[in-house]
């Protein structure tokens, strides 16, 4: 145990001989997460579609009286898709060649349709297999919902204008032909006039039954407004944007800025600190009976956890600070900071493990340090991919730290029952740690040579 | 000179403050059929091989006839494919070829470490005694800015920490000024004086000549000779430097 920790006073030691390299360490990930984070909320949630416009829209349409500003109703669309006005032919090329993920196509005729009130006008969708189409389709569908939605509230208007001149009577249009309606009020007024002035009994009951129907249907299609417009919107969604986290300081980001930060700097910590014992030909001096070849796997994965843990609370500080400056609310991040450094610990082993063995099979540093750049990056790509996108990529990914990191990470801050998540990727990443220690213990003879 | 001068006048200069444990008989280094492998590539052929107290080996042959890697086995630096070597001390010093130790470290932080991890009581007493008795740097430059004979002459202080009977050498002298090779020997006979053994891979005839009592031949991996000087300097394998 005492010479473990000489080994890792010495690492830290010519670690702290590098001050460009300390800092490069503390920066370099922050700059990636967020870089990484923004690619991956953007990727996925602003798809690229191209919008072929085939009817020429004006850019206001009236449709039931109601105006809609058509550009103000793109730039809407936007918020949630990169919409790209082109024409048929180009949207057709960009989208075979993976250039837009879909086509949005609006066609000859749309307007007049939309206006006459009498079928449904189209929207044509084209989208790209897999990939992001399912979203693509979603982001769509939405759109089309909130077009629909504004549209049912001109029907309505519309139709209730129609149910007004019934009630209230006067003059009224339909498919361009005028026409005077007498109106269920003025009819009432005049059955009630003919109720009092006929001498036929018969002729004022059948005028008295008329007009109780008249008054009935008066209430009746008075109401009418209420419940056309909730059978249009059965259940309506009310959205009411607090002052919650922003994306800059979610859980998810924070997370990630962590996971990145080891998944970087422990493997390539722990690869070069293993393979540069070779290179300055000291391996073979230790191993003589100095320090057990499993000693030194525990030292290089001592120190992965060491900065892991040193850089990880610096981050976690880093965003508490900037929460309280900001005065967001979610999460606990102060209090929960012993939970987080008992996953930065495992997650720091599990990741400098992986690292010792990147380096025992390298066994030069530079060429450590290569390896572990070349193959943190694409497994920390494919813990970033969604649940449920590639199970292949979801499968190789587990058998890396970086997923259930962040998973460890995001619950030990911010669930309000975090413990049976934490036991489960507390469990993996000791598991990892200790697969991957073991496999760079019986590389380590490698080093020897 | 002041170093040079400090051992003479010692009378018994302590290398080590683990001197006191020499108390062998026998063989001190004993290699019974080791042999080292590299795929198809034979390093070294089964060798076998014992260093006695008082010896002098010179191990001579071509580039690659397997000197550095029978050094490391008998070090225990390299596993051996095949074979074993039995010591009869623990107390085995190797000064590689290359220099092992740490380049981004001062050479007293090296020798502090490197007496820490062999147990070496008072280890920062120990590295200013070698600092001064082999002219070490010590005013804070890291190993890496050394000269190539400073960083040779760091390695022999780290193999001599621990009092080594047995000293290895793989052409310990080939970055060394001819005062420091002085120096080398000097520590050298000294470890041989107090009942040790030095076994020394050398290209340099002089040297051989000078220092060596016994003198082992490899060509291509394998053991071709192993006699007194004076039978090697009889034998067809004196060619060797022809």
């Amino acid at each position: 145990m005492r010479r473990i920790g000489l080994l890792l006073k010495k690492d830290l030691r010519i670690l702290g001989r590098s001050p460009i390299l300390v800092a490069a360490l503390i920066v370099y990930p922050l700059v990636f997460a967020a870089l990484v984070g923004a690619v991956v909320r953007y990727a996925g949630d602003r798809p690229t579609i191209a919008f072929v416009d085939l009817d020429r829209l004006p850019e206001e349409l009236t449709v039931g009286g109601q105006t809609f500003n058509v550009p103000a109703v793109l730039d809407q669309v936007n918020e949630n898709a990169e919409l790209v006005p082109m024409d048929q032919d180009e949207a057709d090329r960009k989208l075979a060649n993976g250039e837009v993920n879909a086509e949005i196509i609006v066609p000859r005729g749309f307007a007049s349709r939309l206006r006459g009130m009498v079928e449904s006008p189209q929207l044509l969708l084209k989208t790209a297999r897999g990939g992001v189409a399912t979203r693509v389709e979603q982001q769509t569908q939405a759109l089309v919902y909130e077009l629909n939605q504004r549209l049912q509230d001109a029907y309505i208007d519309a139709n209730l204008k129609y149910v007004r001149l019934i009630v209230e009577g006067g003059t009224g249009t339909f498919l361009g032909n005028e026409f005077d309606v007498v109106g269920l009020q003025r009819a009432g007024e005049m059955l009630t006039e003919i109720e009092q002035a006929t001498k036929d009994p018969e002729v004022a009951d059948r005028a008295r039954e008329l007009s109780n129907f008249v008054r009935q249907a008066q209430l009746a299609l008075g109401a009418s407004d209420e419940s056309l417009r909730a059978t249009a919107n059965p259940i309506e969604l009310e959205v009411d944007t607090e002052a919650g986290r922003s994306w800059l300081l979610s859980a998810q980001l924070q997370a990630y800025a962590l996971a990145l930060t080891l998944a970087f700097i422990c493997v390539l910590l722990a690869a070069a600190a293993i393979a540069s014992e070779r290179d300055e030909n000291v391996i073979g001096r230790l191993a003589r009976g100095l320090v057990g070849l499993t000693d030194l796997v525990v030292v290089k994965v001592a120190l992965a956890v060491l900065v892991a843990v040193v850089l990880g609370l610096v981050i976690a500080l880093v965003f508490g600070v900037l929460a309280m400056v900001f005065d967001v609310t979610g999460g606990e991040p102060w209090a929960r900071l012993p939970l987080l450094a008992l996953g930065l610990v495992v997650a720091g082993a599990a990741f400098g493990a992986f690292g010792v063995l990147v380096g025992v099979v390298a066994r030069e540093a530079r060429t450590a340090v290569l390896v572990a750049f070349l193959l943190a990056l694409p497994l920390v790509l494919l813990g970033l991919l969604p649940e449920g996108t590639v199970e292949a990529a979801r499968l190789i990914s587990k058998a890396f730290p970086f997923s259930h990191a962040v998973d460890f990470f995001q619950s030990s801050l911010y669930d309000n029952d975090p413990w049976s998540t934490l036991a489960k990727e507390a469990a993996w990443l000791v598991g990892l740690a200790v697969a991957f220690g073991a496999a760079a213990r019986l590389g380590m003879r490698r080093l020897l040579a | 000179m002041g170093t040079v001068l400090a051992l003479r006048r010692g009378g018994r200069p302590s290398l080590s403050p683990c001197q006191g444990r020499r108390t062998l008989k026998g063989a001190l280094l004993s290699a019974k059929g080791v042999s080292r492998r590299y795929g198809r590539i034979v390093a070294l052929a089964p060798t076998s091989l014992e260093v006695h107290p008082g010896d002098a080996l010179a191990l001579i042959g071509p580039n690659g006839a397997g000197k550095s890697t029978l050094l490391s086995i008998l070090a225990s630096a390299l596993d051996p494919s095949d074979g074993s070597v039995t010591t009869g001390t623990p107390n085995v010093g190797w000064v590689p070829q290359k220099p092992a130790h740490y380049q981004r470290l001062s050479p007293r932080e090296n020798l502090v470490l490197f007496a820490k991890l062999e147990g070496v009581q008072d280890a920062e007493e120990v590295a200013g005694r070698y600092i001064g008795l082999l002219d070490l740097p010590d005013d804070g430059r890291l190993t890496a800015e050394l000269s190539a004979g400073n960083q040779q002459r760091l390695n022999l202080a780290v193999a001599l920490l621990a009092g080594p009977n047995v000293l290895l050498l793989d052409e310990p002298t080939a970055s060394l000024d001819p005062r420091q090779r002085r120096l080398l020997w000097e520590v050298a006979a000294q470890v041989r004086a107090q009942g040790g053994a030095v076994v020394f891979a050398t290209q340099n005839l002089e040297e051989l000549e000078r220092f060596a009592t016994r003198v082992a031949v490899l060509v291509g991996g394998e053991l071709v000779f192993d006699g007194s000087l004076e039978q090697f300097k009889a034998s067809p394998e004196a060619d060797v430097f022809a």
